[in-house]
């Protein structure tokens, strides 16, 4: 996915998906986010594709002239820019105990709405994009809210919850980030 | 000129911090009226990082940033200088230029039009003839101008027309620098953009720490991160700090830098191809020769440094820098950007920028651990007796004989506080000093300060 193309918005199919799909997309999603919000991160870590490319660009505050490049392009960093390789070393940090950023461990709830699926050429293959809202209250009194955009490629697969993530790019609606860390996942 | 004083008089001030006993008076973290005194006194007179060169590269590229807590314009200009500028009209104090960065030919003020040319001279003035005096002269309204110099792909500005150039400024520590900004003849540049944060303390915990803390790293602050970067067959129990090492205290300025010596480079950190890119091969081989009339370069591992006040790195393939913005006594902003040799293999600067995304930003496996930390001392200095009780800065204190000829400038052990007592005496003397002829560096002073 090429720079510009993420600051244009979603491709609708003319034709919607079967209710089927739709629904059996949501509740994968739902229960991706259970996973993330009940500490299950190795069960998480499952969900993705050996090739996943887990990404958050940069979001810069720009003038309309030069809108088109408002995030940092693929290969210019940004706030993830993962593999499965440096996800599993994350995860293995998480689970750790001496993630102090974590431990005690933060309280979040993924909401995940707005999802809408293009079946791709490839057959059991859909992209997808959501909406959602992070929130995380951690200590006695940190509330950080992380809202933004998910642009999915999914893969049906056998057993697990369904489908696996063989790209995810995530667009957060912050260019600053108001946070003192970004230690959750999306 | 000299200070008028209010509650901090010079002496107040000079007893916030006690070099000889190893104390610091935790109110340096918290108090409002000192913070004020910081905002004039340090980041108004002190060498700012703003960016790195790569940010601009042509003409009528633009960065916004902030010298201490006042918004400024970085501008390439036509004959490939770059200026800096108070961003902010002089008409009704609006922010000329309101986006992170672009390029342009001119920037108009939203408010009422007043339109700058891109040296910051205002050049346009809506209804001039018409509705202004005979005698307005635009020549005197246009917005404030900053000093510039640039070390080595670093932009750095300066507010204060008495402060010596960046060079004096910088004292012996330009070697240490040029471990990350001259390895190769081509020099740096940067990767991608800035990367912002908010973390909720004291802007001093951020640059101190990068300046003279490799305490930090070797005992409990990043074990998470040592876990994340090991070989999926190897746990913590293969980790063991490397006891080896030095720091570096600058003979003038407080600027510091902390390095191991003798040490495998660490996959952990950079993942393994750009440590292999760091410790064998051409490009380590040139770097060695480029470097070796100043240190023994190939015998340094990781390291960390602060320009004083606010502008910190990491060499050795991390290649983070960054400006520790302060937004008032409680918070701060992390601006931080990636430079790598501008002549490496496309790889390799694919790799680094990933890597660091990983380790060395606000989601990184080290990064995040930090951030934690800071915050959580930032909440405990609310307390009154949080704020009376002396913090301990004795490591290292009268230690003597750890000094290594072998690297330029004063040495200690790397487990150590010098430079933290040097980087606090520094801000003492830049808050209580108010003149440069005394400030000003000199062999004589330089010595007492070093000692």
């Amino acid at each position: 996915m090429e720079v510009a193309e993420l600051v244009k918005p979603f491709k609708w199919a003319d034709k919607s998906p079967s209710l089927e799909l739709q629904h059996e997309i949501e509740q994968f999603y739902y229960k991706e986010a259970q996973l993330l919000d009940h500490s299950e991160f190795e069960a998480w870590l499952e969900l993705m594709e050996k090739d996943i490319h887990y990404w958050m660009p940069i979001r810069m505050n720009r003038l309309g002239r030069e809108m088109s490049q408002e995030y940092t392009a693929i290969g210019q960093g940004g706030h993830y820019d993962d593999t499965y390789e440096t996800m599993r070393g994350r995860i293995r940090a998480r689970v750790s105990g001496v993630n102090w950023a974590e431990n005690p461990v933060s309280r979040t709830r993924h909401l995940i709405s707005n999802v809408i699926i293009n079946e791709t050429e490839e057959p059991n293959t859909y992209e997808v994009v959501s909406s959602f809202i992070v929130y995380r209250n951690r200590s006695e009194n940190q509330a950080d809210i992380f809202p933004g955009e998910r642009r999915d490629v999914l893969r049906r697969s056998e057993g697990g919850l369904g489908f696996k993530i063989a790209r995810r790019t995530i667009l957060i609606d912050q260019s600053t980030l108001l946070s003192n860390n970004l230690s959750v996942f999306f | 000129m000299s200070f008028n004083d209010g509650k901090w008089t010079s002496e107040s001030i000079h007893s916030l911090i006690d070099t000889e006993q190893g104390k610091i008076d935790p109110r340096i973290y918290t108090d409002q009226e000192l913070y004020e005194l910081e905002l004039e006194r340090v980041f108004g007179r002190s060498w700012l990082l703003l960016g790195h060169e790569s940010h601009v590269p042509k003409k009528g590229d633009y960065l916004t940033t902030y010298m201490g807590e006042d918004p400024v314009v970085m501008v390439r200009q036509r004959d490939g200088s770059i200026k800096v500028f108070h961003n902010q009209c002089r008409h009704r104090g609006m922010r000329i230029c309101r986006a992170d960065c672009g390029n342009a030919k001119a920037f108009t003020c939203t408010y009422h039009g007043w339109a700058y040319d891109t040296a910051g001279k205002l050049v346009n003035v809506p209804f001039e003839e018409e509705a202004f005096p005979s005698d307005f002269k635009k020549e005197d309204w246009g917005p404030l101008q900053a000093r510039v110099e640039i070390y080595k792909g670093l932009v750095f500005a300066n507010w204060d027309p008495e402060a010596p150039d960046l060079l004096t400024y910088l004292s012996d520590a330009t070697p240490y620098m040029d471990t990350m900004l001259d390895r190769s003849e081509a020099g740096t540049e940067v990767i991608g953009t800035m990367q912002k944060w908010v973390i909720p303390c004291n802007w001093k915990f951020a640059a101190e720490q990068f300046a003279g803390d490799m305490y930090h790293a070797a005992t409990t602050s990043h074990l998470a991160a040592v876990v994340a970067g090991l070989p999926e067959d190897q746990d913590l129990s293969v980790f063991q700090p490397h006891m080896k090492g030095h720091q570096f205290l600058s003979e003038w300025g407080g600027h510091g830098c902390g390095f191991y010596l003798d040490t495998a480079r660490g996959s952990v950190r950079v993942g393994p191809l750009v440590d292999k890119y760091y410790s064998e091969g051409p490009a380590f081989e040139r770097a060695k020769e480029r470097l070796e009339s100043k240190m023994p370069y190939h015998r340094m591992g990781a390291s960390h440094m602060t320009i004083f006040p606010n502008c910190s790195f990491l060499p050795y393939g991390m290649n983070t820098v960054r400006t520790w913005h302060p937004k008032g006594p409680n918070e701060i902003e992390v601006w931080a950007f990636v430079i790598v040799d501008k002549d490496a293999p496309q790889e390799i600067k694919d790799e680094l920028a990933r890597q660091n995304v990983r380790t060395f930003s606000a989601g990184g496996v080290y990064e995040q651990d930090d951030g934690e930390n800071w915050v959580e001392i930032q909440n405990a200095l609310r307390g009154y007796k949080s704020k009376t009780a002396p913090l301990a800065m004795q490591m290292g204190l009268n230690v003597q004989g750890k000094n290594n000829p072998e690297f330029p400038g004063q040495t200690s052990y790397v487990f150590s506080e010098d430079v933290a007592r040097g980087f606090y005496s520094h801000w003492v003397r830049m808050m209580s000093e108010s003149s440069w002829d005394t400030l000003r560096p000199e062999p004589a002073k330089a010595t007492t300060l070093s000692e």
